[in-house]
């Protein structure tokens, strides 16, 4: 009797069974596995967007500096001795001779003063004016105007020690930094 | 299975015939059938088809028979007809092998003649195949035997399988059950034989072919059935001989005597001859009270399907044990084993009517399942994450590294380039200190700028200093006094960071701190003169020297502190 019981029973519910937990199982695990494809596409998402605002934040401060590095990229591109020669020159042109003098130029590569603290390379270039005190004023804004990179580390200035001979003329020492590129 | 048969929906399959409603009862004596309609709800009897011996028998007509049968049962739109045959036509008896003898073996008898009979009887050489038996027990005390075997023939068996086939071959259940008419008459007896307290009896069963004798001890107990063949007479030749011999091997005196007459034309003088033969006991013609319908003469189909009133069927033990246990309902032609095997249990349809809803259940689960997934797939699918190009993300994530790396040198530069040091502006801040006929004459200016040491910060301060000596008059001693002051340099480098638009000289920094100390002296070569005699590079023209200096200090948390690493 119950001849019938297994095959019904295997037939009847424990095929089914397996064949709906196959089925649910497979569901859950097509699921999962794209949950976790979505949770990985979202991280990379949100760090898009983080980054894309970032972008987006630095790009609009940078875009209104971009002029200012492009142009300081132009002055740092020549060699600071060289560019000091060439605009105190041209500095020279629209001053009377009479009161800007240089007298002396001195350029040394090693470091010495803000250039010794920092890892920046750098030169320290020593210069000797004779001039009037305004004309000179005049020729140091404009110097140091075209040349942001110099950074003054010393400035003296004397009166002519000849006391024989009183001059309007005075003795200007200033030391830079110049930071290289 | 669930498909093509009502098996799972119609209990009847698994019903005995006597509990369907429809109940077609078929009496076979010999000389006549009689068949009969009963409908056991109504408690009705109608008359059945007219059947012959020869339908029964003869498979060629059996076939029209069979049909018939299911037309008129159709007729009564019953779910299943239970077709009960009585077979009045034969009655025998075999003993039990003698060494069985034990009364609380019975069950194992029973089922032991059913399956195996040859291992129960006494007399082996009838043929299983061609017989069957069935136990029947001898309650009564004083029984030299615990029971008997009723043995009748398998020659109806080929009409009931017909039936059953019919039956499934049209999807309605026809359940058959072959009845010993003699038995079912002595179940019987309780509803009409006087049984007398303390008087033994015989139940003398009169049928066209044999006559049945059931002999009763005192308490109305069976000890003895035995049958009496007519031999083509109208009653058994040697009856009294047999009642005598039984009554003195059963030591009966004078028990009463029931006639039941269960045939047409029975001989009616047997009461008569009986009455003379056994003046001492006392004779009675009993009857089966029949219902309307069923003929007075052919009582077990009423027997056999309705149960008597409460406590009829227990007047004796013998009696209450015939219909409680159904000893005198077994089936003599059950359909066979092997053939019952072949279709699913009771138990079984209903297992898998049960599963189908299970899997119906499943099938539910598993849509709604896939249902999930689907909106949850197509919801993953919608939304921008998932349209989003990886690639992307190391694009714009580069994109970021170059624009943070061009704004770390923006800011590098930016912060080079500060304007913290500038020759012109200190130029600016001694023309202000000392503006022209302020009554000062500037000696020496010198002025530097060293930066803080401290290793390890990213950012570092820077010291600057400022160093003037000169000589002043009198009128320039209240102005230096005024610089003395802290207020009095702060105000200057205010205003000086203000004209200048250089943010160094802000002194309202909290980073930033400024100190002044200035120290006047008398002019040793001062030679008091006429103010009109006097000009401003005469230093003998000065009572006073002085010697002033400045010291503005920045932290390295100062706006202005210069970054120590070097951005590539």
């Amino acid at each position: 009797m119950n001849l019938y019981r297994q095959s019904i029973a295997l037939f009847g519910i424990v095929l089914p069974v397996l064949v709906c937990a196959l089925l649910i199982g497979l569901c859950f695990t097509l699921k999962s596995r794209t949950l976790a494809s979505l949770e990985n596409k979202q991280t990379l998402f949100k760090s898009y967007e983080t980054s894309r605002l970032k972008a987006l934040e630095i790009e609009t401060k940078i875009t209104l500096q971009r002029p200012h590095i492009t142009h300081w990229t132009e002055l740092l591109a020549e060699e600071s001795s060289s560019a000091v020669n060439t605009h105190l020159r041209t500095i020279a042109e629209t001053l009377p001779s009479k009161e800007f003098q240089k007298t002396a130029f001195e350029r040394s590569s090693g470091k010495g003063g803000f250039g010794s603290a920092v890892t920046q390379p750098s030169s320290q270039l020593r210069i000797v004016f004779r001039g009037t005190f305004r004309t000179m004023q005049l020729a140091f804004l404009e110097l140091e105007s075209r040349m942001p990179q110099l950074q003054l580390q010393e400035l003296r200035i004397d009166p002519n020690p000849n006391q024989q001979n009183p001059s309007p003329l005075l003795n200007f020492q200033v030391n830079y930094t110049a930071w290289e590129n | 299975m669930l498909h093509h048969s009502t098996r799972a929906a119609n209990p009847a399959w698994y019903q005995a015939a006597l509990e369907l409603d429809l109940q077609l009862h078929i009496r076979v004596d010999g000389p006549s059938v009689a068949s009969f309609f009963f409908e056991r709800r109504k408690e009705q009897w109608t008359k059945g088809p007219a059947i012959t011996e020869a339908e029964l028998r003869d498979a060629a007509k059996m076939e029209t028979c069979v049909a018939e049968i299911l037309k008129q049962a159709r007729v009564f739109k019953a779910s299943a007809l239970g077709v009960i045959i009585h077979l009045a036509d034969e009655f025998a008896t075999a003993e039990l092998k003698p060494a069985l003898d034990n009364p609380a073996a019975l069950p194992d008898l029973r089922e032991a003649a059913v399956q195996k009979p040859a291992t129960i009887l006494d007399d082996s050489s009838i043929p299983p195949d061609q017989n069957s038996w069935r136990v029947l027990p001898y309650p009564a005390q004083g029984s030299g035997v615990i029971g008997t075997t009723v043995t009748l023939t398998r020659k109806y068996a080929p009409f009931l399988t017909a039936l059953r086939q019919i039956g499934e071959a049209n999807n309605f259940p026809v359940i058959t059950h072959a009845l010993s008419a003699p038995l079912v008459a002595v179940m019987g007896l309780a509803q009409c034989a006087p049984f007398a307290p303390g008087k033994s009896a015989v139940a003398i069963l009169q049928y066209p072919w044999f006559s049945a004798l059931a002999f009763f001890n005192e308490h109305a107990d069976l000890l003895l059935i035995r049958t009496l063949q007519h031999r083509h007479l109208r009653q058994a030749p040697n009856l009294r001989h047999a009642l005598t011999t039984t009554y003195a091997s059963l030591e009966l005196i004078d028990p009463d005597l029931f006639i039941m007459s269960l045939g047409l034309d029975l001989d009616t003088g047997l009461h008569r001859e009986l009455g003379h033969a056994f003046p001492l006991s006392r004779v009675t013609l009993v009857a089966v009270p029949n219902p309307d319908g069923v003929p007075a003469w052919c009582p077990e189909p009423g027997i056999a399907a309705t149960s008597p009133a409460k406590g009829e069927a227990a007047r004796s033990l013998t009696l209450g044990m015939l219909r409680d246990e159904k000893w005198a309902l077994q089936d003599f032609l059950p359909t066979p084993k092997e053939i019952g095997e072949v279709y699913p249990t009771r138990a079984e349809m209903r297992l898998l009517r049960g599963l189908r809803l299970a899997r119906f259940g499943l099938c539910v689960v598993g849509v709604l399942v896939l249902a999930w997934f689907a909106f949850g797939v197509v919801d993953i699918v919608r939304s921008d994450a998932w349209t989003f190009d990886p690639g992307q993300a190391n694009i714009i994530k580069g994109r970021l590294n170059n624009l943070t790396t061009e704004r770390q040198k923006s800011q590098h530069w930016d912060n080079l380039l500060e304007d913290r040091s500038k020759a012109w502006t200190s130029m600016e801040l001694l023309s202000r200190l000392f503006p022209e006929r302020c009554g000062v004459l500037v000696k020496s200016f010198a002025h530097t700028l060293r930066a803080d040491t401290a290793p390890g910060q990213a950012k570092i301060g820077f010291v600057k200093e400022w160093k003037i000596t000169g000589l002043a008059r009198d009128e320039a001693l209240d102005r230096l006094n005024t610089l003395n002051t802290q207020e009095g340099i702060t105000s200057q480098f205010q205003e000086l960071a203000r004209v200048t638009g250089n943010p160094a000289f802000n002194p309202a920094v909290r980073t930033r701190s400024l100190a002044v100390n200035i120290r006047t002296q008398e002019n040793n070569m001062f030679k008091p003169l006429p103010v009109d005699e006097t000009f401003d590079t005469d230093e003998s023209s000065y009572p006073f020297n002085f010697d002033l200096t400045i010291t503005q200090r920045f932290e390295g948390t100062d706006p202005m502190a210069i970054n120590v690493s070097k951005v590539n």
